[in-house]
């Protein structure tokens, strides 16, 4: 890539006035190529890319002459283009020689370190210098090299690279902690690490909850409910709070009833039957529901067959009794019993 | 590998009376001791325990010195540091609670409070690690180095020192640490977590995962864990994949949950590429510290150039990722209002992170170079970073955008052609740098109507002002007289009071050499003539009779 296209720059700078005379127009300007001339030459630049470099820093440079001429009037071009080719060796004033001597000129530019700026493809009059035009026609043409386009000078912008978003991942334990009261190891941050665990109990459900269990009620004014905020999007929240309470009711015992007379308690009431009696009634039969008895002789009858005290009203009686009917239906031990 | 729950000596004071019956019954739960809680690190279950008995007097021994423990441990520290306040206030109150102060300060990020408190302290190795890490808070080199030597080979003041390399971005010390602990004793599996952010934060996601996998196998719920694991998924896939695994992290947690919350929500907002940033960033700038650079990295992604300045411009740089997004920004905000000073800066931050030992191979540390090469107008050294990592950029619009100008700067017009039109961007495509670069690589790779319909397409404008310049100059360098010729006329037309007769005259007379020279159509002069005639200058008068001389002979109609 980099070889033909030095090879062809060279041969295109011949015959191109407007390029080289924009060299040296001023001569800071060329100072300044020299002096810009070695930034490029870092350690990490290639031999093969030098050249290309230069070329982009002289390209550059230039810019300021070539404002510069397209600015003044077509006769002062000429003028300063006269006065520079007086300058160089070989240089003539004469306008019309110009293409011809220029073959000399380039040779000596090439010389001068100056690799050309003329991009593979540019105008090159030496093209058209062979067509068979009359010289009126070749007096226009002339038209064409005397204006010298202008090298604008594009502006670079640097988009930066934008990192991405950068995840937190926390610091790491720094055994700033506060040990147990007790002196006892918790091996937080070594055996596990020092976070809580993901299930936290409710604080609201389980104050209700010790509360009911150890019946102390009214000692913990009910702290505070908490409300949802936005109970449509965060069903999570609300499913969660009715179903910590519905365990809670579950766990209560059945609305608990203040007997009037002392009553057994359901344990002493499931202890189990003496021998004698269990033995008897594996042969005898307990007495049926069609037994041919009234409803409250019938209910009195079955209270004494397990030991519940009937006071005047049955209700509360007949309330104990079903408590310790739901005691046995519930009891994994006697459901398990009853399968074998 | 929970450990077996010791209940030989009950940890409730007041025992209270328990039914015979409720021992009897197994489905019925008893009051459960504090204990439990604790093993289960269920630290708000034991809060509630430990007040329900003060409220019903019957107090646990030293409760608030444990209402203060789980607190602590629950991460509420601001509950904590009240009850070690309160108990402070107590004359008879045991000296190392002030140490407990003092490390609950500290992680409210009260430091100075926290050194007043410790102070306070009799020595012991936890006042001494805590004054270690102040001493690191405050960049107090000297006694840092004072308290390390203070630090014992036992295992916490070990950890301690781990977690200060950790958070000098001296990884591979704390894996040394960390690996020689776990020799010694293979229990200490919270120690594989620590090894695994430390891979983490080197970039090797991988094995940061296998290692993370071992301690999430006996313990699958663990905050901390899955956290890092949904990190890993974010740097080894994608935001989607990383997004699924906090899911499962929130599904698994209880609603009264805190802990983390926030480290949870920011990551969200990082791996929804920055969905809800404004919402949720601002009010964690100074908790979670990567929320000012993400909340940064919005703000640039938005183009709020001055914004992103103003959250860092007071940020004292110290860890890559701070040094390239300051860089960054100051790249940005130098271009926007024209300052050399911001992109000195910039430069400076591009040279220092990308000429850094452990950075200079990262995708990154490259790209820095390029940055800084391309600040400094170096394009064929930016192009040499570029190339060593556009394999990972094919479509990256911003990539190729710097990629194309570094390669048009240097000449190589027809790559950068190709390149220009990858980008998709209508914001690049938008801008003035993209439209004049690209017009000039049309021009030089003979594609002068191209360069033209850009131009048509902008509306009017100083910037289509400077391409019609750029045109007119740019075909007549390449002898395209054709566009060169109506782009002057153009000019003329807008800017009356420049002379632009000369180059309108040089590429008139140039289509007209093209077409002797069958380059071009002959049809093509009937468009000079009027082109011309445009012009009030003496001279069209002289060149349009040449040109129907010409014509006359060659028998090509001129209306």
């Amino acid at each position: 890539m980099e070889r033909p296209d030095r090879g062809k720059s060279s041969r295109l700078l011949k015959n191109q006035p407007y390029d080289e005379s924009l060299e040296v127009t001023d001569p800071e300007e060329v100072a300044s190529v020299y002096s810009r001339g070695p930034v490029p030459t870092t350690g990490l630049c290639d031999g093969l890319q030098l050249p290309l470099s230069c070329q982009s820093e002289s390209r550059r440079s230039r810019a300021g002459p070539g404002l510069m001429s397209a600015n003044s009037s077509s006769d002062e071009f000429e003028d300063d283009h006269k006065l520079q080719k007086a300058d160089q060796p070989g240089g003539s004033p004469d306008e019309e020689d110009e293409e011809d001597e220029e073959d000399s000129d380039e040779d000596t530019d090439d010389d001068d370190d100056e690799p050309g700026p003329a991009p593979e493809g540019a105008y090159d009059p030496a093209e058209y210098s062979s067509l068979p035009v009359s010289t009126e026609v070749k007096e226009l043409f002339q038209y064409i090299t005397r204006y010298t386009p202008q090298t604008i000078d594009l502006d670079h912008s640097l988009k930066p690279f934008i990192p991405d978003f950068i995840p937190a991942v926390g610091d790491i334990d720094a055994f700033l902690k506060v040990p147990r009261p007790d002196g006892k190891g918790d091996g937080l941050g070594l055996l596990v690490l020092d976070e809580p665990s993901v299930k936290q109990s409710d604080p609201t459900v389980l104050s209700l909850w010790l509360s009911e269990e150890t019946k102390q009620h009214g000692a913990t004014e009910l702290k505070k409910v908490a409300s949802v905020v936005s109970p449509q999007s965060n069903p999570r929240a609300v499913d969660s709070w009715v179903d910590s309470i519905s365990a809670l009711h579950r766990s209560k015992p059945p609305a608990s009833v203040q007997y009037g007379r002392p009553m057994p308690d359901i344990d002493s009431l499931m202890q189990e039957w003496p021998a004698e009696l269990e033995e008897l009634l594996g042969r005898l039969q307990l007495p049926p529901a069609r037994l041919d008895c009234s409803l409250t002789q019938y209910a009195d009858l079955i209270c004494s067959l397990l030991d519940i005290p009937v006071y005047g009203s049955r209700i509360q009686s007949l309330h104990l009794l079903f408590s310790l009917y739901l005691e046995f239906r519930d009891s994994q031990h006697f459901t398990r019993r009853a399968h074998t | 590998m929970l450990r077996i729950l010791s209940r030989v000596k009950p940890a409730v004071g007041g025992e209270t009376p328990v039914s015979l019956s409720e021992k009897k019954k197994k489905n019925k739960t008893k009051v459960p001791r504090l204990e439990e809680y604790l093993q289960q690190r269920d630290y708000l279950g034991a809060l509630t325990l430990l007040e329900f008995q003060r409220s019903i007097g019957e107090k646990e021994e030293h409760a608030d010195l444990w209402i203060g423990y789980c607190a602590f441990h629950l991460g509420d520290y601001k509950r904590a540091m009240e009850e070690y306040k309160s108990l402070t206030i107590n004359p008879e109150c045991p000296a190392e609670v002030w140490v407990y102060l003092a490390c609950a300060l500290f992680f409210l990020g009260l430091y100075k409070e926290a050194e007043d408190a410790a102070s306070k302290a009799p020595m012991s190795p936890l006042q001494n690690r805590l004054l270690f890490h102040l001493a690191h808070k405050f960049n107090d080199e000297k006694r840092l180095m004072g308290f390390h030597q203070n630090l014992e080979d036992v295992t916490e003041d070990q950890l301690s020192l781990a977690s200060i390399h950790y958070m000098r971005s001296h990884y591979q010390e704390a894996i040394d640490i960390y690996k020689r602990l776990l020799l010694q004793n293979r229990d200490f599996l919270a120690l594989k977590v620590y090894v695994a952010l430390c891979y983490y934060k080197l970039d090797y996601y991988d094995v940061s995962q296998e290692v993370l996998a071992v301690y999430l196998q006996s313990i699958p719920d663990s905050t901390i864990a899955l956290n890092l694991k949904a990190c890993n998924h974010f740097r080894l896939y994608n935001g989607k994949a990383a997004e699924a695994e906090l899911k499962n992290l929130i599904d698994i947690s209880s609603c009264s949950f805190e802990f983390a919350k926030e480290l949870i929500r920011h990551n969200l907002v990082v791996f929804r590429g920055g969905e809800g940033a404004l919402q949720v960033l601002p009010p964690l700038i100074d908790v979670i510290p990567e929320a000012r650079l993400n909340l940064v990295i919005y703000y640039l992604r938005q183009d709020d150039v001055q914004e992103a300045y103003n959250l860092i411009q007071d940020l004292m740089p110290t860890t890559p990722q701070e040094y390239i997004l300051k860089g960054v920004v100051n790249a940005a905000l130098g271009q926007e209002i024209g300052s050399r000073d911001h992109l000195k800066i910039a430069q400076q931050f591009f040279q220092l992170v990308g000429g850094s030992a452990s950075e200079c191979d990262t995708i990154p540390g490259r790209q820095c170079m390029a940055s800084c090469f391309f600040l400094l107008r170096q394009f064929e050294d930016v192009l040499i970073y570029l190339n060593s990592v556009k394999g990972y950029f094919y479509n990256d619009d911003t990539f190729n955008f710097n990629y194309a100008q570094a390669k048009a700067a240097l000449g190589n017009y027809k790559e950068a052609e190709e390149v220009f039109l990858l980008i998709q961007s209508e914001k690049i495509k938008n801008d003035y740098i993209y439209l004049s670069w690209l017009a000039r690589c049309y021009i030089m790779n003979q594609k002068c109507q191209l360069a033209w319909e850009l131009y048509l397409k902008m509306g009017t404008s100083s910037d289509s002002f400077s391409l019609l310049q750029l045109i007119a100059n740019d075909c007549y360098k390449m002898g395209q007289f054709y566009y060169a010729a109506k782009a002057f006329d153009a000019l003329e037309k807008l800017d009356p009071e420049s002379n632009y007769w000369e180059g309108k005259r040089g590429a008139c007379v140039g289509i007209f050499q093209l077409i002797l020279a069958n380059k071009e159509s002959k049809e093509t002069l009937k468009e000079v003539v009027p082109l011309l005639r445009n012009s009030g200058n003496p001279q069209v008068e002289y060149i349009i009779r040449a040109l129907r001389k010409w014509a006359k002979d060659n028998r090509v109609l001129l209306s």
